[in-house]
């Protein structure tokens, strides 16, 4: 028999005579009298209990002295509390409890949230998020790029114009850039949603939404590699590896007679900008000339 | 005694007779979905005030719905998603040459986690939990002093226990 049956019919005491010898011969029987017995060391009279009626006499005649007589004292109430609602509206303004945290080219940035969740922030993005609420609702927006480490609670929603990757307790990354909306799950379970779908993702699983395309995949490290000031693609269109460079590195880059979107495979660090440059020209064979110095150009090797 | 009801509930006897009679109930309710914190035993009070005041427009039949209603909604203007965390009785060994220290701990830890587990419940999967395995009421009864189905009530008592379940999964009891 269903285990879980078992323990339903236990829990409304509707168990036959047969029921019952299937479920003392379960293997957790022990566990789950003792969960139903040790309840009992919660019990309330232990710690509280109400008055009896005497006290609450008491209470009760303290309670009615009526106040008749201050019949102007509403009016005044009303006019304050009128007040009092301006000066908090104000106050609200003042003190404004949305956090925003921005990079810029080349930058990380690792925050940490009121409850202790981490993120870590990518080159050139930004996120929002209200510290008062946070308790009640984690809710963070990002544009950008981000690796979330989430710590174990309620929900966790990461809100991007392209949709909504929602979680609880786990690392993932999201990445929305342009038209490109991608979400690396690398531990726990994520649930990703955009206007036209919603799709949970395990450990190792990762999505892409990219100019109306889907693709589903699986990740090829442990951790997004620009943790480690790395960047790896996997057959992903130039363009995306060009738009990368340029944020790591806050350049421009222009290409001649180069197509966009070729698809690249390979990478390139962060902190070596011709290092990367060379790693990114040569699997394609191209070469590179820098124009003033943030400007680069590439173009095909002659042959 | 059809006699009663047709009186007013605004007579000391009629009403202390309520007060005997809901008072406790009414108070490990509230104690077991709110906590002690927010101070059972006042809004508990505060409910039967509520029901003097009015004492007579309610029948006697419905004093006990109008408790709980008032109760409830006077416990809900006061919190905001506070954390409720019910307090265990101590562990304190005994006789037993079986209780090493290293036992007694592991029960202290496993209490310890019994409480998170609790505070992680929902008031109202709590409330039914409690109400039913501590206090030995009827899902029939718990669902008439909640305003629910039976369905509801037992949906509520099988959620807690799953959840208590897999918090406990580590521990040898």
């Amino acid at each position: 028999m269903d285990k879980e049956y078992l323990i339903e019919k236990w829990l409304t005491d509707q168990l036959t005579e047969k029921e019952l010898t299937a479920f003392e011969a379960l293997e957790d029987y022990p566990k789950l009298t003792a969960i139903i017995d040790n309840a009992r060391q919660f019990k309330a009279s232990e710690f509280s209990s109400v008055s009896n009626f005497d006290t609450f006499q008491k209470r009760l005649k303290t309670d009615q002295k009526p106040v008749r007589k201050l019949s102007w004292i509403k009016p005044l109430l009303r006019i304050a509390s009128v007040l009092v609602v301006g000066i908090a509206i104000y106050g609200i303004f003042l003190f404004n409890n949305t956090i925003k945290v921005q990079t810029m080219s080349g930058e990380k940035i690792e925050i940490e949230l009121p409850d202790a969740s981490k993120v870590m922030i990518n080159a050139q993005s930004e996120v929002k998020y209200n510290k008062r609420q946070w308790e009640q609702k984690r809710e963070i927006n990002l544009v950008g790029e981000a690796f979330f480490t989430v710590a174990k609670g309620s929900k966790f929603d990461v809100v991007t114009a392209a949709g909504t990757v929602t979680v609880v307790g786990t690392k993932f990354n999201v990445k929305q850039r342009d038209s490109l909306f991608e979400v690396k799950c690398y531990e726990g379970i994520v649930n990703v949603s955009s206007k036209t779908l919603s799709k949970e993702l395990r450990a190792g699983d990762n999505f892409r939404l990219s100019k109306g395309n889907v693709h589903f995949g699986q990740n090829t490290n442990e951790y997004p590699p620009w943790l480690k000031n790395m960047s790896s693609f996997q057959r992903v269109p130039f363009k995306e590896v060009i738009a990368e460079l340029e944020i790591q590195y806050g350049i421009k880059i222009a290409l001649e007679q180069v197509s966009s979107e070729i698809l690249f495979t390979g990478g390139f660090i962060h902190n070596n900008l011709d290092n990367a440059l060379k790693s990114v020209t040569q699997p394609l064979n191209l070469q590179y000339r820098m124009d003033g110095s943030d400007k680069v150009i590439l173009y095909p090797s002659e042959k | 005694m059809p006699k009663e009801l047709h009186k007013d509930i605004c007579e000391q006897e009629i009403f202390s007779g309520i007060y005997n009679k809901y008072s406790q109930d009414l108070h490990n309710f509230l104690y077991y979905k709110y906590g002690e914190e927010l101070n059972p035993n006042d809004k508990a009070q505060d409910a039967f005030v509520k029901l003097w005041e009015n004492c007579k427009k309610i029948k006697l039949n419905m004093a006990k719905a109008f408790l709980y209603k008032v109760a409830n909604n006077m416990m809900l203007n006061e919190i905001k998603h506070r954390k409720v965390v019910l307090r265990h009785q101590k562990i304190t060994p005994r006789d037993y040459t079986h209780e090493t220290p290293e036992f007694l701990m592991e029960k202290e830890q496993y209490f310890k986690k019994y409480q998170q587990a609790l505070s992680r419940l929902s008031g109202e999967q709590r409330v039914a939990f409690m109400l039913n395995k501590v206090e030995g009421k009827k899902h029939k009864e718990i669902a008439e002093i909640l305003g629910i189905t039976r369905k509801v009530v037992e949906y509520r008592v099988y959620t807690a226990f799953s959840i208590l379940k897999n918090e406990l999964e580590g521990f040898k009891i």
